[in-house]
């Protein structure tokens, strides 16, 4: 088991529900979280799906929060957006993008298969350390998000606890996979 | 004052401050390193890593002070200490690459951690330092020993790392993939076309290798990096590859096609072959990783302007891993716009510039290695790979039928259940029997062929590349080895695939490739230590080294610990065995054994000897292993230590009590070698008397399979020929019989026995005959014992060769009465065996020597002693002939044998011939064969012993020689004779004159002329036999008897009337002829019968034996005429083993008739064909007128 609590990286799109919700519930059991989105922008839901909020990583919560406050309080708070929002703005002040990060990370996950070819390619390797990258398709839900952030950290749990977990992650994939009934895709990339 | 003390204490504190300033980095370095010995792990990680950060980043002059205090936490129980001395191990070393010298000995320890953790670690650290060192190295064109060594060390580090390719536990195989990836990288030339990352642009690679280094050999690189990645691909083609490696390999592999373009045709063809062969291990959700990241890398390697050529299969992967025909063309670079990386701008200076040596100080690498690449024609044509070939060649061959048979074929090996890979791979085919279809299968199935080692691209890749190999090595010399065409074959592809686009990209390319200008600026890490340091100081002296450290052993101690080091292995004998290794104890412990003298080699053998049947194969593996001790010592080696071990084991097996399984005869028989010694124990063996039999077959083998020493071995069996030991001897004797029948051993076993029996002429005899441990000072006597020891194997080879029995004679005739003696007491049974018709023996017996005549004598005795010649009747028969003509003492003592005359114990049942058959096989003697005088002289023997030639006896003979046809030339006389010695049996003779009449006697003149003379002898009684011949026969009786007619008229006379009348009136006129004119020669036949007579009754019986029991046969008497069976069955059963069983089924009845047929059949038994009868008429006469 290693000594240090595992560092994870949680990655979707915009980084603002799925993420979100995984890094809430990461870092409440004690694991080293960050997380992030793969996107060019963040978007957010607006009133139609052809009208999305459009913001870039540079904007905090707490600014989209007033900004769609502004906008149309009554059906962001109905789609639970701003609720959402809320909850972000208490974890972090802003989205942030994988693609932007130097920091190493023992395991990466991400809720949509495209990303992990953008994780995978996101840097040039250099020390050849390993990280590994698993991705659990998550829609994009408070629900799933919410039932994803668990099983997301029960995996943790269960690779934190393994004794040589680069040996174990395979079978212990199996496992989940079956236990959740959901494919669990399972690639390594380097640092 | 004050201002002095203020000026002197602002100096004070001022040096105080600079000390304080300049001690505190390295007090505080101290400082820290107290703690860190004391403190939990995670705040021990924390200082260490301030130290790390103080004494390599900011004050590196402080790193050689307290290297050893950090490196000392390798030893740390927490691996996350041992990880972080691994990490300071790479930074130190990259800030001061002298410290190379010291560290790379730690990290190989660390490589071999008990943790993986810390063992990845280790493995990413040497991927960095592996290049450092080598770009250090590189640099300075000579190279120290200890800067030889750490290179040695980082290599064989290296080597250390790929094997863990194989390691069970896969993140140390990541790590291990990731490791050959980056060595690859750096074992190849960097070239034009190369996609290398910004952060590797400084890393060293082959090209900037130069040619001409003092110890780092550009070849030896260049192979060890080609080996590497047949490693890595002979790594991704195992079937039971787990997904994160083979993820990591499909990486590893894209990152080598785009910085190395070299290899692409490799890496396209393993993502071909994994693409048709996915692990059959793999999950489901894990064929759709796999996949998922092949498609990326595929992605990846397709934006690389190198793919071009391989565009087509990469698409087709593509489209099968389910990306849109948009999508790829998106991805594929535009042939025609070349992307210009702005890193190559800079160095574009016109066409066909040569490529300018990597190296700063180098001038002169005039040959550096990419110049192949340029200087090679693109006009090469294109190398197609094996599966190209493959699939070309099944395109035309899948029809519809043909394909259809496949699938119908292939149905019977499908599994139960779908595998993931094929559901995940599994598209439905859309465009069926298209001609891009069909080219998809073709390759498909091409790619599995190869996969699987079989298809004609495969065959003629491997011809090809072995004959390129040829070419290469008469190109290059033996030292360039057959891997640099690799390169050197791919490169051209790559001018191909490019020159084939055409036109403008064609010269633009070339233009590229021909810049391909390697960096002049080498990467150059700013290290001001390395600089300011001398070599020779401080750095130095803290190297390690192993002989700085030991203390040597004491020869005891040395010796004292091999042996328990030899001793653990020899009787670690179970546990081995089980982990199946026991072949490898095997060689190990005879190897090590061999090598060292003294007690090890008898510890070893004493161990063996304790089980020989389940440690045969140490015995055998320590025999050959001494042997090639000896082979590798020529010519100077000594045999010693082979002899020993072989003695022993022979002696060892030999000693102990009786085992069944052949190990001593394989052991002979294996053995390179016999020596001395061993032949002295296989003697032994073969003297024990329960092994002699195995012992000798054993000896045997090795006569005949070992022929280049056959003639030592054969003496070890000759010797034991006359030993002590019955059971060894008679062992011996029979199989040096069978030996004998060989022609190249004939003569030397010859020899032997021979000179053997010479050694009776000696007075004495020869010590030779004692052993050595029975000879005497005084000469002994010759003794029953010894003389037969001279003679047992002599006596025995007599009856295979019967030309021997002259040597007998000769050495008879020298030796002394004891020797004499004792000669003639051995020589019974093989005597016997030479037999009665042995033409050596008759020779012998006619030339018999002067002095040998009591061996002669003795052979007949043997050859007719009755009992135990029961079978020789015939042989008797064969031989009279020359019997018959030897001295008179012979003839008469081997008629006293034959006839039983001599032995009273003999019965006459037991007797080869009966007297009568003797007397009968007399007459019947060959005259050409033997002179009528010895005949009659037989005969006479034969009258002479009348307790065996009674009448009833003489009966039987008359019968039976009547009956024969022709008449025997003596019959008469023998009437004659048995008449006088018998006159009762005058009946009997009449009864025989009557028959002779009916069988026409007057035909055979001499016998006639007998028959007359016993009608003279017998009259009256003869009358009535006269009157019975026809009237010519009876006219030539009285022309010859004349006297005989006047009685004869007058018996006739005195018959009753009646009785006259049955006289026939011819021989009345016969009778009653008026010739009483006296003829001139009447007196001559009466003359020759009293010689005759008078001879018979001359015949001196003096010197015949008396005879205890008469050998009488109980026969009919006195007129066995109808009754003769039981004299031929007396006979025939003596027959029946030479004799065809139908011929004698004819005989006996044929006894019984009376015919003349069956009559002159019985005789031909008895006879001897038939010589002219006027000649034995001569002989007749002769013999008669000379007695």
């Amino acid at each position: 088991m290693p000594s240090h609590p595992l560092r994870v990286a949680v990655v979707c799109s915009s980084n603002q529900n799925r993420s979100m919700e995984a890094h809430n519930i990461l870092s409440k059991r004690g694991f080293e979280v960050r997380s992030f989105g793969t996107g060019s922008h963040v978007k957010l839901p607006g009133p139609a799906p052809d009208k999305p909020n459009v913001y870039d990583f540079k904007t905090t919560y707490e600014q989209m929060y007033n900004d769609l406050v502004r906008k149309d309080k009554e059906l962001y708070t109905q789609n639970g957006i701003l609720h959402m929002l809320d909850r972000n703005k208490r974890i972090k002040s802003r989205p942030e993008r994988f693609q932007s990060c130097k920091d190493q990370f023992d395991l990466v996950i991400t809720f949509v298969k495209y990303q992990l070819g953008i994780v995978n390619t996101s840097r040039e390797q250099e020390t050849f350390t390993p990280v590994h990258v698993i991705n659990v398709d998550i829609q994009d839900n408070h629900e799933e998000a919410t039932l994803g952030a668990f099983l997301i950290c029960e995996l943790c749990q269960c690779i934190q606890h393994t004794d040589d977990m680069e040996n174990e992650m395979d079978e212990l994939l199996q496992e989940f996979e079956d236990k959740s009934n959901r494919p669990f895709l399972h690639t390594v990339c380097f640092y | 004052n004050m201002a002095v003390t203020s000026v002197a204490s602002q100096f004070f504190n001022e040096d105080e401050d600079t000390a304080i300033v300049d001690m505190t980095t390295s007090e505080k370095v101290v400082d820290l390193l107290n703690q860190a010995a004391l403190i939990a792990t995670d705040s021990k990680l924390t200082v260490l890593k301030q130290v790390q950060e103080l004494i390599i980043n900011k004050d590196p002059s402080l790193l050689d002070n307290f290297l050893d205090e950090i490196i000392a936490f390798q030893t740390d129980k927490s691996m996350e200490v041992r990880k972080f001395v691994i990490g300071f191990i790479e930074e130190a070393c990259k800030r001061d690459n002298e410290l190379l010298l010291k560290l790379i000995a730690n990290l190989n320890m660390l490589l071999k951690d008990e943790s993986v953790n810390v063992v990845k670690k280790a493995i990413l650290t040497l991927t960095q330092l592996y290049k450092v060192a080598l770009q250090w190295f590189v640099r300075s064109k000579t190279m120290s020993d200890m800067q030889e060594a750490c290179w040695d060390m980082v290599t064989q580090m290296k080597e250390e790392v790929l094997a863990m390719l194989e390691v069970d536990n896969d993140g140390v195989r990541t790590h291990a993939i990731k490791f050959t990836e980056s060595l690859i990288i750096t074992l190849s030339p960097r070239t034009s076309d190369s996609d290398t990352p910004k952060r590797q642009e400084g890393d060293i690679s082959l090209d900037k290798i130069s040619k001409d280094h003092a110890y780092i050999r550009y070849d030896t690189l260049c192979g060890e990096g080609k080996s590497a990645l047949e490693q890595l691909l002979k790594f991704m083609v195992h079937p039971a590859i787990s997904s994160i490696n083979l993820t990591t390999a499909l990486g590893s592999l894209a990152t080598l096609a785009r910085q190395r373009p070299m290899f692409m045709s490799e890496v396209v063809q393993a993502y071909e072959t994994l693409h048709a062969n996915l692990p059959p291990t793999l999950a489901k959700s894990q064929v759709s990783s796999v996949r998922k990241n092949l498609k990326l890398h595929l992605m990846a390697v397709l934006k690389h302007p190198c793919s071009l050529e391989f565009q087509g299969q990469i698409s087709t992967l593509l489209l099968d891993l389910g990306m849109s025909q948009n999508e790829i063309t998106r991805h594929t670079p535009a042939p025609r716009e070349p992307r210009k990386r702005p890193r190559h701008e800079p160095y574009t200076e016109g066409k066909k510039l040569k490529i300018e040596p990597a190296l700063i100080e180098d001038d002169e690498d005039k040959e550096e290695p990419a110049p192949p690449s340029i200087s090679k024609p693109s006009s090469v044509p294109v190398v197609q790979s094996a599966i190209d070939l493959t699939a070309e060649f099944l395109r035309p061959l899948l029809s519809p039928e043909n394909v259809a048979n496949l699938v119908l074929i292939s149905m019977v090996y499908l599994p139960d259940v779908m595998p993931a890979s094929f559901q995940a791979t599994y598209t439905p085919v859309e465009s069926a029997g298209t001609d891009a279809q069909i080219k998809h299968l073709a390759r498909m199935m091409a790619t599995q062929m190869t996969a699987a080692g079989v298809g004609p691209g495969l065959e003629q890749c491997k011809a090809r590349d072995e004959k390129a190999g040829k070419e290469e090595g008469m190109d290059e010399g033996i030292g360039e080895s057959s891997k640099d065409l690799l390169i050197k074959r791919k490169v051209p592809v790559m001018g191909q695939a490019i020159s084939v686009v055409g036109g403008g990209y064609g010269d633009k390319s070339q233009t590229e490739t021909g810049e391909a200008p390697q960096v002049k600026r080498l990467p150059e890490p700013i290290l001001p230590s390395t600089q300011i340091k001398t070599p020779g100081t401080s750095g130095k002296r803290k190297v390690f080294r192993l002989a700085d450290v030991i203390q040597p052993l004491t020869d005891t101690q040395l010796e004292k610990l091999t042996n328990m080091a030899v001793k653990r292995i020899l009787h670690s004998e179970k546990a081995i065995a089980q982990s199946g290794m026991a072949h490898v104890r095997v060689k190990l412990l005879s190897r090590l054994v061999t090598q060292f003298e003294g007690m090890m080699k008898d510890d070893v053998l004493e161990f063996i000897l304790e089980d020989i049947r389940t440690r045969s194969d140490l015995a055998f593996s320590l025999l050959y292993q001494e042997y090639n001790t000896y082979l590798s010592q020529q010519p100077t080696g000594l045999l010693d230590s082979y002899d020993h071990c072989l003695f022993t084991l022979l002696s060892g097996l030999q000693e102990k009590p009786e085992q069944r399984d052949g190990l001593f005869t394989k052991i002979v028989l294996e053995a390179p070698l016999i020596t001395e010694s061993a032949l002295e124990v296989i003697r032994r063996y073969c003297e024990d008397e329960s092994r002699v039999y195995l012992g000798m077959t054993t000896l045997k083998e090795l006569i005949v399979k070992r022929p280049s020493r056959q003639f030592q071995y054969l003496h070890v069996l000759l010797d034991l020929s006359s030993h002590e030991k019955e059971k060894v001897r008679s062992n011996a004797l029979s199989f040096i019989k069978r030996m004998y029948e060989k022609d190249q051993l004939r003569d030397y076993i010859e020899k032997f026995a021979l000179n053997y029996m010479q050694l009776l002429v000696h007075p004495n005899p020869p010590s030779l005959l004692f052993g050595a441990d029975k000879d005497t000072e005084v000469a002994s006597p010759w003794t029953e014992d010894t003389v037969r020891q001279c003679l047992y194997l002599y006596l025995s080879l007599l009856p295979l060769n019967h030309r021997l029995v002259h040597e007998l004679a000769s050495v008879y005739t020298e030796a002394i009465a004891d020797i004499k003696r004792s000669v003639l007491r051995v020589i019974e049974q093989p005597i016997r065996g030479m037999g009665m018709k042995s033409p050596q023996l008759l020779l012998l017996v006619e030339n018999c020597p002067k002095g040998a005549e009591t061996l002669v004598t003795r052979c007949l005795h043997i050859l007719t002693d009755k009992g135990k010649c029961v079978h020789m009747g015939r042989e008797v028969t064969q031989a009279l002939p020359k019997l018959i003509k030897l001295n008179p003492i012979v003839v008469k003592e081997v008629f006293n044998r034959l006839l039983g005359t001599q032995h009273s114990e003999g019965s006459s049942s037991m007797s080869p011939l009966t007297p009568g058959e003797l007397l009968i096989s007399l007459h019947n003697v060959d005259s050409t064969k033997c002179d009528m005088k010895s005949i009659i002289k037989a005969t006479n023997l034969c009258f002479g012993e009348k307790n065996v030639y009674t009448s009833e006896v003489l009966a039987v003979v008359m019968q039976q020689l009547m009956e024969q046809s022709p008449l025997p030339i003596l019959l008469m006389r023998t009437v004659i004779q048995s008449l006088s010695m018998y006159p009762r049996l005058g009946g009997f003779v009449m009864n025989i004159l009557s028959r002779l009449i009916v069988k026409q006697v007057w035909k055979y003149p001499k016998v006639w002329e007998g028959f007359v003379k016993c009608c003279q002898r017998t009259k009256p009684q003869s009358y009535s036999v006269l009157l019975q011949l026809p009237p010519a026969q009876l006219t030539s009786v009285f022309e010859r008897c004349p006297e005989m007619r006047e009685p004869l008229l007058q018996h006739v006379h005195s018959f009753t009337p009646h009785q006259q009348a049955h006289i026939p009136a011819s021989i009345m006129t016969v009778l009653e002829a008026n010739s009483k004119q006296p003829e001139p020669e009447a007196m001559q036949p009466v003359v020759l019968e009293r010689q005759v007579m008078a001879n018979v009754t001359i015949t001196p019986v003096a010197t015949f034996t008396p005879v205890a029991t008469p050998p009488v046969r109980a026969e009919p008497i006195p007129v066995p005429l109808r009754d003769p069976e039981p004299a031929l069955q007396q006979y025939l059963p003596s027959k029946k083993e030479e004799e065809e069983p139908m011929e004698e089924g004819e005989t006996a009845p044929a006894c019984q008739e009376e015919t003349a047929d069956t009559t002159l059949q019985v005789s031909r038994d008895y006879c001897h064909p038939f010589v002219a009868v006027t000649e034995v008429g001569c002989i007749y006469v002769e013999c008669f007128e000379k007695v």
